[in-house]
């Protein structure tokens, strides 16, 4: 009998080990664990029959090792929770990275804004009110907020994205982004990525400083280049190659090497002031090390963009909703059967 | 006493191999009551093939391809659908290389279009297909499209003519929207008509002025009587209006609020880096002059004469600053000479030639104040010379 004390606490304590299996059973008979559900797997898929109700998430924790891949089960079924005896099929792994189907594309979403304030004031400070409206609308929508290197990854058809993708961007490094747009990305779990030009950094009434900087690259915002001086990159006319070689090194590679010494990182993407670009300016760009170049293209973009010339959509003040929710266009329709 | 411990023994077993492997249901724990017993492979699988077949047929090979593969997932052994997903593999295979030897030559012969749809139903087969990924990021630069909604009488060759300035082309917008190259077109039709790399494309923005509203007429003026072709709708402009320069557009808020003093620290700071930059300067010109004639009327002429003067150095003929400056300059002079002569009345002579100093500096022919200057001077030497 003194055998018969023990063996249930162990049995107990190797299911309390079980930290994976929800819910962690009570110390209870063995009896009374959850059934488990009928499971069948090859290298692309498992199909799960759940005894139990379960949701995207819970198997996504489960078969997947990542809560963060729900979206995958989410998108494959069409649904995010499950009854008991309902077949699910779980992709194991990315089934379709550049999203292109029989009946066309899918497309990803860069917005830019630029500067927040209280009031809005012309068409290039929106007002902090709308910003976050438009914020909370992505949120209910869905959307999911990348980071520039999960875009770039799609655009190398290395990833797949949840359908409903988003990357947010922010120009030239105003101070109001750590007032208004920060607290809101941050309470909704966004990331953004900011496209600062150096002179400005610290300089104007309005601009963030290389401590700010620092500080939001450490929360995890990307920060990226945007020129040193803000000029047209394009060559002028009347400039000669010398002169224009000269003026890229200021505006392409000295960039580069101030982040370096600020921020200890040097960008490997660059927004193009204005948007605006040619021939000559791709090849200095290229030819910096820039691997990414972002024009200001009012259209989504496809996985096989250019990479140095990938569409942003502009947002401004006066957008109503509706307009800035024109911006999320998520498929190109091509009959290509 | 043993035969009672085995089983417990084995249940922790089991459970700890759970554990292990994360994978439960392959280790059915003796104890477990038996729920009813699964449905067989074969059938949970059969949905999944019927669907894989009827997608086939749909064409959407993909999709069969996945549905085929859940099938072989649930029921591994299943042969008749390993033959069917070889054959659809193959299938896809055969597409798959039909399609990208159509788009390599659509590539060579500059259609690139119709080359980027081949690329394009390569990826829909094989989602993973490196040469078609590739092949529509490197060589099927951003096609632009327009939209166009035929009108009657519309032909092909008509709208070539019009979009690229060549009927022949016709042939490219007939294959770029599937369309027999002699095909007649419908009105309310909406056609795609691509940009052709070395055309110009005629934008409707870029055309010749579309008819303008009428304008209101004298009674019995005759009225223009040449109704100028209807253009299609035209399309969004290509470029977006661009971004403004963060300093430029505090300095234009800083104008706003009238305060030029900050306007001009901003485009300064702005101009230190980009010497050139047009919006800047003509900015500064604007700052200069509104600042320039807002002190003379508050009778800052002081002030006024500075801000005059440097815009009078970037910009010598800007409105009517010649003007502004030469009133401005009169009224400094006017101002320091009589200010000097009210300290001259006072007997303070050094404060009085302060000013008529000042006069000359701006004016050196003005001979009242060089003549009371050197007077005041010279009173002032025996004013000196009488207390020694």
């Amino acid at each position: 009998m003194r055998r018969a004390a023990w063996l249930p606490i162990a049995i107990a304590a190797v299911a309390w080990g079980c930290a994976s299996a929800p819910p962690p059973p009570p110390p209870a008979p063995v009896v009374q664990a959850p059934p488990t559900p009928d499971v069948f797997e090859s290298p692309d898929f498992i199909v799960v029959i759940p005894k139990t109700p379960e949701t995207s998430a819970s198997l996504a924790t489960r078969y997947l090792n990542d809560v963060g891949k729900a979206w995958m089960i989410e998108e494959f079924t069409g649904a995010s929770s499950f009854q008991p005896g309902q077949q699910v099929v779980i992709p194991r792994k990315d089934w379709n990275p550049a999203g292109v189907t029989p009946s066309g594309y899918r497309l990803v979403p860069i917005l830019v804004y630029h500067n927040l304030d209280a009031q809005p004031k012309g068409r290039l400070v929106q007002s902090a009110a709308s910003f976050e409206q438009q914020m909370r609308y992505l949120k209910a929508e869905g959307y999911h907020t990348l980071t520039l290197a999960e875009f770039l990854e799609f655009t190398r058809l290395n990833r797949q994205l949840p359908r409903k993708s988003v990357v947010l961007t922010f120009d030239d490094g105003y101070k109001s982004f750590k007032q208004f747009a920060y607290p809101v990305l941050k309470e909704l779990g966004f990331t953004a990525t900011l496209f600062v030009y150096t002179d400005y950094v610290g300089a104007g009434r309005n601009a963030l400083s290389w401590a700010d900087i620092k500080a939001l690259q450490a929360e995890g915002f990307d920060i990226q280049a945007h020129s040193k001086t803000h000029g047209d990159l394009r060559r002028a006319p009347g400039e000669t190659a010398a002169q224009f070689e000269q003026r890229m090194h200021a505006e392409l590679a000295q960039p580069r090497d101030l982040f370096k010494r600020q921020i200890g990182q040097a960008p490997d993407t660059i927004a193009y002031p204005y948007g605006r670009w040619d021939a000559d300016v791709l090849k200095q760009v290229k030819a910096t090390g820039y691997v990414a170049a972002f024009t200001v293209r009012r259209q989504g973009n496809p996985a096989f963009v250019s990479p140095l010339t990938i569409h942003r959509s502009q947002i401004y003040a006066d957008m109503s909703l509706d307009e800035f929710a024109k911006n999320l266009t998520l498929f190109q329709e091509e009959d290509l059967r | 006493m043993i035969g009672r411990r085995l089983p417990l023994l084995a249940v922790v077993a089991a459970l700890a191999a759970a554990c292990a492997t994360g994978e439960p249901e392959r280790t059915a724990a003796p104890t477990t009551p038996p729920g009813p017993p699964p449905p067989p492979r074969a059938a949970l699988a059969a949905p999944y093939n019927e669907r894989a077949q009827a997608l086939e047929a749909d064409g959407r090979l993909r999709e069969a391809l996945q549905a085929r593969q859940i099938a072989l997932t649930i029921n591994p052994d299943d042969a008749a659908a390993r033959a069917s997903l070889a054959a659809l593999q193959a299938r896809i295979d055969e597409q798959v290389s039909a399609q990208l030897k159509e788009g390599r030559a659509a590539l060579q012969r500059g259609a690139q279009v119709v080359a980027r749809r081949h690329f394009l139903a390569v990826l829909a087969l094989d989602p993973t297909n490196r040469t078609a990924f590739e092949a529509l990021r490197d060589q099927t630069p951003d096609v632009e499209m327009l939209s166009h909604t035929v009108r009657a009488g519309e032909t092909l060759s008509s709208l070539a003519s019009h979009y690229y300035g060549n009927r022949a082309l016709g042939e490219v917008i007939a294959e770029t929207n599937k369309l027999a190259p002699n095909a007649r077109l419908a009105a309310g039709t909406v056609l795609k008509i691509p940009e052709v790399p070395g055309v110009t494309l005629n934008r409707p923005g870029a055309r010749p002025p579309a008819p303008r509203a009428p304008l209101p007429t004298a009674p019995g003026a005759p009225t223009a009587a040449t109704p100028a072709p209807v253009p299609a709708a035209p399309a969004p402009p290509r470029e977006e209006p661009a971004e403004v320069n963060p300093l430029l557009a505090e300095a234009r808020e800083a104008v706003d609020r009238q305060d030029y003093y900050q306007a001009l620290s901003d485009l300064d700071q702005l101009l230190a880096s980009s010497p050139k930059n047009t919006d800047a300067l003509n900015l500064k010109k604007q700052v200069l002059y509104t600042q320039g004639k807002s002190q003379l009327d508050q009778k800052k002429y002081k002030d006024s004469y500075a801000t005059l003067n440097q815009l009078a150095r970037i910009a010598p003929g800007y409105e009517d600053s010649a003007t502004l400056l030469r009133q401005t300059r009169t009224r400094l002079v006017d101002e320091y000479y009589n200010s000097g002569i009210r300290y001259y009345r006072e007997e303070k002579l050094p404060e009085a030639i302060a000013q008529w100093k000042a006069v000359l500096e701006i004016d050196p022919q003005h001979v009242n104040a060089r003549k009371n200057l050197d007077q005041a001077e010279r009173l002032l030497k025996q004013l000196d010379e009488r207390r020694k």
